[in-house]
């Protein structure tokens, strides 16, 4: 079928990379927008905007929040599905286990645990016997803020890069994990398609034809960025290797993996299993003070970043208390471990390994929680860069096909460049629609985030279904005016997110950046302002109409550069 | 493209995702199992292989589209697989006993 290697590659970069592409532009939007996820958070949660905390006193605030957390009622009705007769009424379920989670970033403190049932699983291999339970607390307060008012940030737009949001069967995750690897995959074929691959590295010529200038921003971006596409994608697997895409330790080798806890558990004291015996719970905030004390005394004061306490009310229970990462690259670590019911030491783990060091390393790299605000902007750049690489892969298929398409009368070309405007000014129409949609709909409105989403995806489907209609030029080798005209709707919306803020909030551009400085809002709407601008400049260049002359011309000329087609 | 030559493309294409991802899979009980029987820790392997493992996935994904005969690549990626995996459970086996 192919007759030489470069052949094959570029079948695979071309193709592959087409179909998977529409899944790359979300990855890459999206989680470039997820870097900022906790500043997006503020501006949809106005009650919010406060400077971080460190983790509150857990004896004096969170004590009494957790008696206040509640299974959550999708867990439950999946968790029912898995378990023989009904579950008991959810008031009644007790805390096995619980934990809270903040970084440098969070004004808000996000706490979760499981709750014990009572019921035997259908599957007998199944040792998942707990539903979950999750809050968000002000931790000034520890009020537990409203479950309505959804994170735009850190619940929506980064859940969006990896899940997709679709968790029917997990299937979001498989088709961006597929994405992840056609990604390695199409950097890597296009090197080997590209001969002179140190020239493009410098070869941009936005004055030449569409075609051509677009290959060049396509290498361009491609290249540049290269160990940063790279590493994304290949740190996305592994991120997720374990537990989802590869999970032959909870599979094929489940039993050596049982095997192997039960010896840790004897080696590390941290019982595995509760023992059955009720106990009280000794003062954390003691057991906090002497972590701190112990990570001091290893020259590396630092906050609480996570903490645990599994067996929660059994003998054998035990809180674990790591050290928050904001100062190096590993999420959290220097993990010390206490007896629940009498506050003793019962481990304090190792420095790591050379193996889980360089995990630690490529994954923390990836999720990216450490205070470092230039190289968090560069993150940012650097993934819209990506989506930059993909969005021009797309023009570079259609504009090379699409005179030849409209010869033959084939509509090939016009379904992909709508689909290409759907994943490109139509995602990131969805994407600011919903922000515009959190400033109108009111603050108190029951399901407020329900119909964030409905609007999210409503706004989306438009952008299609607006490009679908408009697409007819395509099959005759023109421009598709959606193109142009959801650019200039993308500059408005943006405007008016920024606007809204503004009349609903109080919070303009003066106050958060100079008189009452609060640079994640500021952050925000500034980046509105930017996106308004490029929309609208985009606009503008696109209004200049393409005579089919020109595109004839310019297709013919570009015959030479397409050898491997 | 013609009926046949989409036959073909559709058995790169399940090649390529499918048989990468069985031989993958294969590599990784193989490569664990082992390691543990070396000595090493459990979670230290585990971690270790699921850094090469979608190196090699991306390498046999690639080879299934470049390979001249689809036959190789079948041959090694479902022998392969199924060779490694039963070396592997084997492994676990006599770790376990």
């Amino acid at each position: 079928m192919f007759n030489s290697l470069r052949m094959s590659m570029g079948w695979v970069h071309t193709w592959m990379g087409l179909v998977l592409g529409f899944v790359l532009m979300i990855c890459f939007f999206f989680g470039a927008l997820s870097v900022f996820d906790r500043e997006i958070d503020r501006w949809a949660i106005p009650d919010t905007r406060f400077e971080p905390q460190p983790m509150p006193s857990f004896d004096e605030v969170l004590k009494p929040v957790y008696e206040q957390l509640r299974p959550d009622p999708v867990d439950m009705a999946a968790t029912e599905r898995r378990v023989v007769g009904s579950l008991p009424d959810p008031e009644t379920l007790e805390l096995e286990s619980l934990f809270a989670y903040t970084t440098h970033r969070d004004p808000v403190l996000l706490i979760g645990g499981e709750f014990a049932i009572p019921n035997q699983p259908i599957d007998p291999t199944d040792d998942h016997q707990h539903v979950h339970g999750r809050a968000t607390v002000n931790p000034a307060t520890g009020e537990l803020l409203n479950d309505d008012a959804l994170k735009i940030g850190s619940d929506w737009f980064y859940p969006m890069h990896f899940s997709l949001n679709f968790n029917w069967m997990m299937l979001g995750y498989w088709i961006v994990g597929l994405a992840a690897l056609v990604m390695l995959a199409g950097l890597v074929s296009g090197v080997i398609i590209h001969r002179k691959i140190f020239r493009e590295f410098f070869t941009f010529r936005p004055w030449k034809n569409l075609f051509r200038s677009s290959l060049d921003l396509h290498n361009m971006t491609g290249v540049v960025a290269l160990p940063f596409h790279f590493f994304f994608a290949f740190t996305a697997l592994v991120i997720f290797a374990s537990n989802i895409y590869l999970p032959v330790t909870h599979t094929t080798l489940k039993p050596l993996h049982e095997h192997h806890e039960k010896l840790e558990a004897a080696r590390t004291g941290l019982p595995h299993e509760p023992a059955g015996v009720p106990a009280t719970l000794a003062s954390v905030d003691a057991m906090v003070a002497e972590a701190k004390r112990r990570w001091a005394q290893r020259d590396m004061a630092g906050e609480v970043g996570f903490l645990s306490i599994n067996h929660l009310g059994d003998e054998n229970g035990y809180v674990s208390i790591y050290r928050a990462g904001s100062d190096r690259v590993a999420l959290v670590g220097e993990g010390i471990h206490f007896k629940a019911s009498t506050g003793e030491v019962i481990r304090e783990e190792p420095p790591r390994s050379a193996v889980s060091s360089i995990d630690e390393f490529l994954t923390g790299l990836h999720l990216q929680h450490f205070e470092h605000w230039m190289l968090r902007w560069l993150y940012v750049f650097g993934g819209l860069l990506g989506a930059v690489c993909i969005a021009t892969g797309f023009v570079l298929f259609v504009e090379k096909r699409k005179a030849r398409h409209a010869k033959t009368g084939s509509q090939g070309s016009r379904i992909v460049d709508a689909l290409a405007v759907t994943t490109v000014t139509g995602m990131v129409l969805a994407a600011v629609g919903m922000l515009v949609a959190n400033r109108l709909l009111p603050a108190d409105l029951p399901g407020k985030g329900q119909w964030e989403q409905i609007a999210f995806w409503s706004v989306w489907v438009l952008a299609f279904l607006h490009a679908a209609w408009r697409s007819s030029p395509v099959a005759k080798a023109r421009h598709n005016p959606a193109w142009r005209e959801q650019s200039l709707l993308l500059g408005l919306l943006s405007l008016s997110a920024v606007g809204l803020n503004w009349i609903t909030t109080g919070d303009h551009l003066i106050k958060t950046v100079f008189t009452d400085t609060y640079w994640a809002v500021a952050g925000v709407d500034l980046s509105l302002i930017a996106t308004a601008l490029i929309a609208f400049f985009a606009a503008a260049r696109l209004r200049s109409p393409v005579s089919e002359q020109k595109a004839d011309n310019a297709l013919s000329r570009n015959k030479q550069v397409n050898a491997y087609d | 493209m013609n009926s046949q030559a989409a036959l073909q493309t559709t058995n790169r294409i399940i090649a390529a995702i499918l048989g990468g991802y069985a031989f993958t899979w294969g590599f990784s009980v193989l490569g664990i199992t082992s390691l543990v029987a070396l000595g090493i820790d459990f979670h230290e392997a585990e971690t270790g292989l699921s850094l090469i493992a979608f190196l090699v996935f991306l390498g046999l994904f690639l080879w299934a589209f470049a390979a001249k005969s689809m036959i190789r690549v079948w041959l090694l990626l479902a022998g392969g697989a199924a060779i490694m995996m039963l070396i592997g459970t084997v492994l676990q086996n006599s770790l376990l006993s």
